[in-house]
């Protein structure tokens, strides 16, 4: 199977989409024929659409590539599909409003709270499915796992409201960003690749000070998903140090000193 | 013609990725061994397929090609880099013709001289015109690449396009279709052929009426996109492993300054080039979850041998080696990395680390994520606010980084030189910070 075919070339592509044709290769089918045997594959269909999409791909041939192809440091794959993502997908695509009823840590549950669905996000680190909506009631932009989700309906709100709403989200999101600023120690340039490479997942811009051999990363990202960027900084470990942005400097220095305790190579009390 | 070579392409995303604009046209160059001209020229042509693939994109605005391509959250189902594989060179002629072609099966079944007919009909008159020995070679082509099939078994042979997925399928079906697509080309490896199906349900869907931006209600944290650079090798070397054959190709350690070098073709730019010309027999490929990245492990002369795919460039395939003989290097090879926590080949060694709870009426979300994370390793002990998790893994330079990664709720007992280690790098964490 070469990737690089010629059908796939872009101006083929662009000129079936101009004549309204739609096309699939043995390559895509092949593909499809394989996540199928996923069990995804029976929480995202019915049963007779499932069967439906066998009997279309019975001829094709599925790709074989899972003998010799091991994944490692995987996270364990709890959940990749999930019951309700069809349903949701389906309110976010008419901008529909929503009615929900969920429960939170221990056993508190909000029932029937009014908003607007946004995005539907995957956790690759996770591996669990969250719903991104924003709560009417005092404006507040929610994060909820489809597995706490008790009750969800489509709810009565007019797309105009919905749209402000919408546009509301972005702009509260954008508000949200917040600039990390890192160094990479000069010493470890020769693992240059592989930090970069940590750093990959992140909305990012790299500089590099040709005189000092000193390359810097911004690392742009929301407030609430510091966690991630710090448990990335302590994985790199003494291969990178924060620069700017006074609050993930105090984590790292917090961090230190109370591993060093744990190792007991520290006195509680010391001053940083 | 020679086959056309993507390494190039390959290389140049894949530092525009990672370095996203660090460099200046020079040392970008200078990093990928090829001369500033061919930059430029690498440059404009990606920008094109860029352009055409993605109207969307404001060149006009002048924004820089490494910021158009970069990675957004917002955006992290669609990849970007999925333009590298509609890269494949075509003569406009070509291009046309199989494009007209199917647009014409599109409509209904037709015989090669009915389609003859449709091209002599809508090709522009400025572009040399198809006989009917041209037309039977894209049909050909085109019901390999599996996109038409034969109708009936009596000539003339009518063809159709196999597009059953749209129209067997309801709209609803067709729907879930594209988020299971969505899904499943998000979460799974290889993906290429995933993000290429979703791509042409996506245009489909939006032709039928939905918002761009309402077909897309999927995000996905934290991805490592560039992955999909190195799936342009994944199929030569997993056919190479199931035929058993070796493989030739000129490898560029990662490690090294440079990642690419010219293939010298024109000696105007020919360069020494530092890679270095390896043989190896495929055994098992490799992706590394921690960083994204992928690996070739394969049997060399000097026994097991492995590779970055990113160093990899001018793969060929080579002679097939005796079934028996390869049943046994690869059993030694799964013997050997059955306790790689990523790839290492070393000595296995225990390791034991105590994981602190983070107390209080907050989930145990330390203890959730060394299950989710922790491959084969186990909980051996647990009390009310803290347990000991042990696993047995072939050297401790690779679990090291995720073991440092929980801060001060781990505390590695076992073995004591890692333990060591773990404080001398914490004290020389905390010593970068000391004037905070």
């Amino acid at each position: 199977m070469n990737p690089f075919e010629k059908i796939f070339n872009y101006q083929i592509i662009s000129r079936l989409d101009d004549a309204g044709a739609f096309m699939a290769t043995a390559h895509e089918r092949a593909w499809l024929k394989t996540v199928l045997a996923h069990p995804a594959a029976s929480q995202a269909f019915t049963a007779g659409t499932l069967a439906k999409l066998e009997s279309l791909l019975e001829p094709d041939e599925a790709i074989d590539a899972h003998p010799h192809l091991i994944e490692k440091a995987r996270s364990r794959e709890k959940q990749v599909y999930h019951p309700l993502l069809g349903r949701i997908r389906r309110l976010i695509l008419n901008r529909h409003g929503i009615r929900l009823s969920y429960s939170v840590r221990g056993d508190r549950i909000f029932s029937d709270q009014l908003g607007v669905p946004y995005k539907l996000e995957y956790s690759m680190v996770k591996r669990e499915w969250y719903l991104l909506w924003h709560r009417v009631r005092h404006h507040t932009l929610m994060k909820t796992k489809l597995d706490k989700i008790l009750f969800i309906t489509g709810a009565d709100i007019s797309h105009e409201r919905v749209d402000r709403m919408l546009e509301r989200t972005r702009l509260t999101l954008e508000s949200r960003k917040t600039e990390v600023l890192i160094e990479i120690i000069p010493l470890y340039n020769r693992e240059l690749s592989r930090i970069l490479y940590a750093f990959s997942c992140f909305e990012k811009e790299v500089a590099y000070d040709a005189d000092r051999k000193l390359y810097t990363v911004k690392v742009c990202l929301p407030g609430e998903e510091i966690e991630y960027l710090l448990s990335k900084l302590r994985f790199l470990g003494k291969r990178v140090r924060v620069l700017e942005g006074d609050y993930v400097k105090k984590r790292m220095v917090e961090a230190s000193t109370k591993a060093l305790e744990r190792y007991g190579v520290l006195e509680a009390n010391e001053e940083v | 013609m020679a086959k056309e070579s993507f390494d190039k392409e390959i290389q140049f995303l894949r530092m525009l990725v990672l370095t996203s604009g660090a460099y200046n046209r020079q040392q970008f160059a200078k990093r990928l061994g090829i001369s500033v001209n061919t930059f430029d020229k690498t440059l404009r042509r990606l920008k094109d397929i860029v352009h055409a693939t993605y109207q969307q994109l404001p060149e006009e605005q002048g924004k820089e090609f490494a910021e158009a391509i970069r990675y957004r959250y917002d955006d992290s189902a669609d990849p970007m880099l999925l333009f590298l594989f509609r890269a494949k060179s075509l003569k406009e002629s070509e291009s046309r013709r199989l494009s007209l072609v199917l647009a014409a099966l599109n409509g209904r079944s037709m015989t090669a001289s009915e389609l003859l007919d449709c091209c002599m009909a809508d090709l522009p008159a400025d572009l040399s015109l198809p006989d009917e020995k041209t037309i039977r070679k894209d049909l050909k082509y085109l019901e390999e690449v599996g996109v038409i099939q034969k109708e009936n078994g009596a000539r003339p042979f009518k063809y159709r396009i196999r597009n059953e997925l749209i129209h067997e399928l309801t709209d609803e079906e067709l729907l879930d279709l594209y988020d299971f697509v969505d899904v499943m080309a998000n979460t799974q490896i290889p993906s290429v052929q995933g993000y290429l199906l979703r791509d042409g349900l996506k245009k489909h869907l939006v032709r039928g009426g939905a918002e761009k931006e309402a077909v897309e209600p999927f995000l996905y944290k934290y991805h490592y996109h560039s992955r999909i650079l190195d799936e342009a090798h994944l199929f030569t070397i997993l056919n190479a492993i199931l035929g058993r054959r070796k493989m030739k190709f000129l490898y560029f350690s990662p490690k090294s300054d440079k990642s690419y070098a010219s293939q010298n073709t024109n000696p105007l730019f020919e360069r020494e080039s530092n890679g270095k010309l390896e043989t190896t027999l495929p055994l098992k490929v490799v992706y590394d979850h921690q960083y994204g990245r992928w690996y070739v492990l394969g049997h060399g002369r000097e026994g097991i041998r492995k590779y970055r795919m990113e160093g990899m460039t001018q793969v060929e395939t080579g002679e097939p080696v005796a079934q028996a003989w390869f049943e046994e290097k690869q059993a030694e090879l799964m013997d050997r990395i059955r306790y790689s926590w990523l790839i290492d080949t070393g000595r296995p060694v225990t390791v034991r680390a105590r994981f602190f709870s983070p107390g209080g009426s907050e989930p145990d979300f330390i203890k959730e994520r060394v299950l989710l994370q922790g491959q084969w390793g186990e909980i051996v002990e647990e009390s009310e606010n803290s347990f000991i998790y042990e696993i047995t893994v072939n050297g401790t330079q690779e679990i090291k980084p995720w073991l440092r990664s929980f801060g001060s709720s781990c505390e590695v007992q076992e073995p004591v030189q890692l333990r060591r280690e773990l404080i001398a790098e914490w004290k020389e964490i905390r010593a970068y910070y000391e004037s905070v």
